[in-house]
């Protein structure tokens, strides 16, 4: 069998050599550690020994030629199987570069390196690298991963529930262990109150599933009146000069295709009148122990869904016209009762309003919506007797119920805000002439 | 541009420093005449005289110990210690003096200065010459570790670091000094000491790995996409101070964590990685951060050394370990 | 460096020899007049001002000590000659990288009483010595700071500056690895160092016999090819002239020198130290007879240039260093920042974070009142 003894690299790293001298011809018997040949190379003038017991069949290269490192010098008919290799054994599943690994031999410059060292070749070059100085790096969109702890995962595992799928109610939405096993399962985890886990005689009782929505909203409710300081204020304001702007323009927006209600100057008013009473467009951060104040009024709209309540958003209230909101309300009512909403156009409300007068009551204590600071609701609107310069006339009343989270806003602020409503709406052109 | 190898890239660093700034010298064993045991000073004490890169007597905290005299006094020393076994001899003078001065002295002392040597296994090797001591540095304060993968790197660290006015242990893989050679800018450039690099961006799980072992890794990975698995591969270059908010995204990410490190499992910088992503992204865990590394034992001999490098085959194991968890 | 080159007392007390170089003996008369060194009146007088405030400070420092006022501290109680004779042969531009028994020669580079009071107090503001110029903080790590010294040593001669370098290390020291090192490199690299070894004779309770076998501490510069000198170090005059003839020869550039000073440690190591435990009162007792400040007032008495009023000058040291402690003692504000600042040039975002962290827990603890 024959040994083809390619061009060590002597230690240096280097490229290649050239051959000066041949100690040896074909047909020459060996020894290992006898030179074959003599080698210049960029540092030194090297004798390269026999690495091999036998016989020179053949020398590759005449004095003067250019060898590259790794490249065949001689072959050598190896004699018998005793011989011991010395060639460093090298992990075959390390991926075949053009490397070569060659031992250092007794009596070289052993001193130069310690052990073996992969030398790289010419080809297979690691690809330049592009940074220079420190530039931002472009993350790409983070997809959405739930946050949640081990725990909670290996729940979620557990119950074979797509732990990304539950919506979490920790802090910064984090979905907690209750989270999950409301999901899954659908029951509530804390003891209920009396009457529902008696037994009922069958014909008594219908039972029916819990949905989504219904879960959702039992969840928000309780939510909300478990952490918000819940404080209503009730007040009527004359309206007179606002129906009869109505209405002039409704058959004008009903031939743009737009209905015209009172809806869209209540959210008109509420959006101006957050710009002058910023606390109740903030929100508590307990966590990082701080307030958060909106600056942007996006208020919320409850409609009254098929399945339930929910609450889409007109974005920058404050800055849209009344013809735009009036659009934008029978857009938002329209998709809610097509159960089209989106994610986007039900986030990030600051104030909310409950309209529920059309349907019927006066007042009402509206339940925050979570985690904002105010919510406002409408009621009946009625002709009543009201005193006008010590007369009684006939008044055109609307009836308002507002709620706020005394955690964040107090009651001197809360009527405030609720007086500077009341003139918007009772005085229609004021909300055009505000200075803000 | 030239292609350069670790060797030919920290050589460039130094020579292009040594020309710019003449505060700089170089020493250590055999790094003048000869130009260092691995060639990484050759040709400098040619260039620039004996004055400024010269043979010391044997002596490493005579070495490190001077240096910081220098270093204290205007000049900007880089010494080369010869092997990873032999820098603790100078270690009291690394954790008492070059690490303290600054701390003692209230700021009024700096050591500016560089100690550079080669570590790592994988080389069939002599004791003393295959071991990974990065984390006893990385736990003394007052220290920068920075330990480069590539040529590129290499050479811009190196020049960073020489212009740093803290002191940095500067530990060169010497596994693959020679083993990967790339196109280099044959002009000056630098490269934050600070911040890792992530070499691959991917999915399913990151792993962090500095040195010799991002080659390995980079070989895992092939295995690891073939079974669909994406991986992203960051390098961590820097050991003190750890790129915290390169884990923190990635594993964010991920949600999957291992890192390859040669040196010993036990206190590595393999667990101080783990301690960040517990601290860091806890709530995005998909599975147990793992560190895979040496055995708590001292690197055998060429005929044992195969069983404690860490493989491809046993990255790729332990990715699929726990992307299964 | 040929036999031409060394300063004629080198060759005179070699220390091959165990010969000492002693101008004053021990009761302070001269015995060599041929090698007293030229000093006027006023100069051999201020001579004894400085150790005699140096040996106020110390012996109010022990007080203070034990008075529950200050932390642990090291007495220089019967080395002053040495501080002083070298204090009074550094430049302003020369180095200074002490050990930790060096009081005097501190304050002659700058430093104030008020910084030694307030690094044995426990502020590193105090031992990092802002104001003296080229002064390198006291060095705990037993020898290591030779090193240092001969590193400066090459950065002076690399840089052409003319600056000596005075470094110190105890009988003890000798012993670590870095001592030989550092007078290897010293003399391969031929620097203008002036190493002193402060033989006092004990390395806290081992005494300079256990420590080594050579004749004396001198002869290990042979080894080094350095040239060496034992000098009796309460001998203020030996001790001026060894300093001045060694840092003739280390700033015309003919390289380092060793010079031993033998002295006695006539105070404890440190105040937690109890001596009594490991000598005899009797040689504290002895060598005490024969210590730096009465050899020297003998000397200037029997020259009849004595006209010190020792009392008052001693009450108006004490109320000086009495005030420079109390400044140290208000002065003991440190902030949590000083934890931080100094470990790197820059505060990198590790360390930014840890004190963030911190500074949480302080708000929680002052909200719980």
């Amino acid at each position: 069998m024959n040994h083809i003894f390619n061009f060590p690299d002597l230690g240096e790293g280097l490229e290649e050599g050239t051959i000066l001298e041949w100690y040896v011809k074909e047909g020459d018997k060996v020894k290992v550690g006898d030179p074959l040949v003599q080698m210049e190379t960029d540092k030194v003038v090297a004798d390269i020994p026999s690495p091999k017991n036998g016989v020179i069949v053949a020398l590759h290269g005449k004095p003067g030629d250019v060898i590259q490192v790794g490249a065949p010098l001689a072959e050598i008919e190896v004699e018998g199987s005793g011989h011991v290799s010395t060639v460093a054994k090298e992990d075959p599943r390390i991926a075949a570069t053009e490397a070569t690994v060659e031992p250092i031999a007794e009596g070289e410059d052993a001193a130069a390196v310690v052990g073996t060292m992969e030398v790289a070749g010419n080809d297979g070059l690691l690809a330049a690298s592009n940074e220079g100085a420190p530039s931002a790096k472009e993350t790409g969109e983070p997809q959405r991963k739930a946050l949640a702890t081990p725990v909670a995962r290996a729940l979620a595992k557990e119950m074979g529930i797509d732990i990304n799928r539950v919506p979490g109610s920790g802090p910064s939405g984090r979905v907690k262990r209750e989270d999950i096993l409301q999901f899954g399962s659908g029951f509530v985890t804390q003891p209920t109150p009396t009457g529902t886990t008696e037994n009922h005689a069958p014909e008594d009782v219908t039972y029916l599933p819990l949905t989504q929505i219904r879960k959702t909203i039992a969840r928000n409710m309780l939510h909300a009146k478990h952490n918000a300081a819940h404080m209503s204020v009730f007040e009527e304001v004359e309206i007179s000069a606002l129906k009869a702007v109505i209405a002039r323009y409704k058959p004008i927006y009903a031939d743009k295709g737009v209905k015209l209600t009172y809806l869209p100057f209540i959210v008109k008013a509420v959006a101006q009148a957050l710009k002058h009473h910023p606390q109740l467009n903030s929100q508590i951060d307990a966590e990082n122990n701080r307030m958060i104040v909106r600056n942007r009024r996006h208020i919320a709209i409850a409609v009254d869904a098929p399945d339930g309540l929910v609450v889409p958003v007109i974005r920058d209230a404050d800055r849209i016209s009344i013809f735009e909101i009036a659009t934008q309300i029978g857009t938002l009512a329209e998709k809610a009762r097509n159960r089209k909403l989106t994610l986007e156009e039900m986030k990030e409300g600051s104030f909310s309003i409950t309209s529920f007068g059309s349907i019927g009551g006066i007042f009402a204590t509206p339940v925050i919506n979570y985690p904002q600071a105010g919510i406002l609701g409408i009621g009946r609107i009625m002709k009543t007797p009201i005193v006008k310069e010590d007369e009684i006339v006939v008044g055109n009343i609307m009836p308002l119920s507002l709620t706020v989270d005394h955690r964040i806003v107090d009651g001197g602020e809360t009527t405030r805000f609720l007086a500077r409503v009341m003139g918007y709406l009772s005085d229609p052109l004021s909300l055009m002439m505000d200075e803000s | 541009m030239s292609v350069m190898t670790i060797v030919k890239a920290i050589n460039n660093a130094l020579d292009i420093k040594l020309k710019e700034d003449e505060n700089i010298v170089i020493y250590g064993e055999d790094v003048g005449v000869e130009g260092g045991v691995f060639r990484v000073t050759e040709g400098l004490q040619k260039k620039y005289g004996a004055e400024r890169v010269f043979d010391s007597p044997l002596a490493e905290s005579g070495i490190v110990g001077t240096a910081l005299g220098m270093a204290v006094s205007g000049l900007r020393p880089v010494v080369e210690l010869q092997f990873e076994g032999f820098t603790f001899p100078a270690f009291n003078q690394i954790l008492s003096n070059v690490a303290r001065i600054q701390n003692r002295s209230r700021g009024k002392y700096k050591a500016p200065m560089v100690i550079r040597f080669p570590y790592g296994g994988g080389v069939n090797a002599l004791e003393h010459h295959s071991d990974s001591p990065e984390a006893l540095f990385a736990h003394i304060p007052g220290l920068k570790v920075v330990i480069p993968s590539t040529p590129h790197d290499a050479k811009g660290m190196m020049i960073t670091a020489l212009e740093s006015n803290d002191p940095i242990i500067f530990m060169e893989p010497k596994r693959i000094y020679r083993a990967i050679k790339q196109e280099v800018p044959d002009e000056k450039y630098t490269l934050p000491l600070d911040k890792a690099r992530v070499v691959q961006e991917g999915s399913d799980i990151t792993l962090v790995a500095f040195g010799a072992m991002i080659r390995e890794c980079q070989k895992a990975i092939v295995m690891a996409e073939e079974a669909g698995i994406s991986v992203e591969l960051i390098d961590l270059r820097s050991i003190y101070p750890i790129d915290r908010e390169a884990i923190r995204t990635s594993v964010r990410k991920t949600g999957r964590m291992i890192v390859v490190a040669e040196a010993h499992e036990s206190f590595s910088v393999g667990s101080e990685l783990i301690a960040i992503a517990n601290e860091e992204a806890f709530l995005s865990l998909e599975a147990p951060p793992r560190r895979v590394g040496g055995f708590d034992t001292i690197v055998p001999l060429a005929q044992g050394e195969p069983y404690y490098i860490i493989s491809p085959d046993r990255i790729f194991y332990e990715i699929e370990k726990t992307i299964h968890f | 460096m040929t036999q031409e080159d060394l300063p004629a007392i080198f060759s005179d007390f070699n220390p091959l020899e165990d010969k000492m170089l002693q101008i004053i003996d021990k009761e302070g008369k001269m015995i060599r007049k041929d090698l007293m060194p030229k000093l006027d009146d006023a100069t051999i007088i201020d001579a004894y001002h400085q150790m005699l405030y140096e040996r106020t400070a110390d012996e109010m420092a022990v007080s203070y000590q034990r008075q529950g006022r200050m932390y642990t501290f090291t007495p220089n109680l019967g080395q002053e000659a040495i501080h002083i004779a070298a204090g009074m042969n550094i430049r302003h531009e020369d180095w200074l990288v002490p050990a930790f028994r060096e009081m005097g020669t501190l304050l002659s580079k700058g430093v104030t009483m008020k910084e030694m009071f307030l690094f044995y107090l426990g502020n590193e503001w105090g031992g990092s010595f802002q104001q003296a110029h080229h002064t390198l903080p006291i060095a705990i790590s037993i020898g290591t700071q030779l090193q240092h010294a001969t590193g400066i040593g090459y950065s002076v001669k690399y840089r052409k500056k003319d600056e000596t370098v005075f470094t110190f290390i105890g009988d003890g020291g000798t012993s670590e690895g870095d001592f030989s090192e550092a007078l290897n490199f010293a003399g391969v690299w031929q620097v203008p160092v002036i190493f002193t070894v402060q033989n006092n004779q004990y390395a806290i309770s081992v005494p300079v016999q256990k420590q080594t076998n050579s004749i004396n501490l001198a002869v290990k510069s042979v080894a080094f090819g350095i040239p060496g000198i034992k000098v009796d170090g309460n001998d203020f005059f030996a001790m001026y002239l060894a300093y001045k003839t060694a840092a003739e020869h280390a700033r015309s550039g003919r390289g380092p020198v060793l010079i031993e000073a033998l002295t006695y440690r006539l105070g404890a190591h440190t105040t937690s130290d109890d001596p009594s435990k490991y000598r005899k009162k009797e040689e504290e007792q002895l060598w005490g007879k024969s210590d730096p400040l009465i050899r020297l007032k003998r000397y200037m008495q029997d020259a009849g240039i004595w006209s010190i009023d020792e009392e008052q000058l001693r009450e108006q040291y004490k109320a000086e260093i009495d005030r420079e402690f109390t400044a140290a003692e208000n002065e003991k504000s440190y902030p949590l920042e000083d934890v931080f600042r100094h470990m790197y040039s820059e505060m990198p975002d590790e360390l930014k974070r840890q004190k963030s962290e911190y500074e949480k827990f302080l708000s929680w603890k002052e909200r719980r009142g």
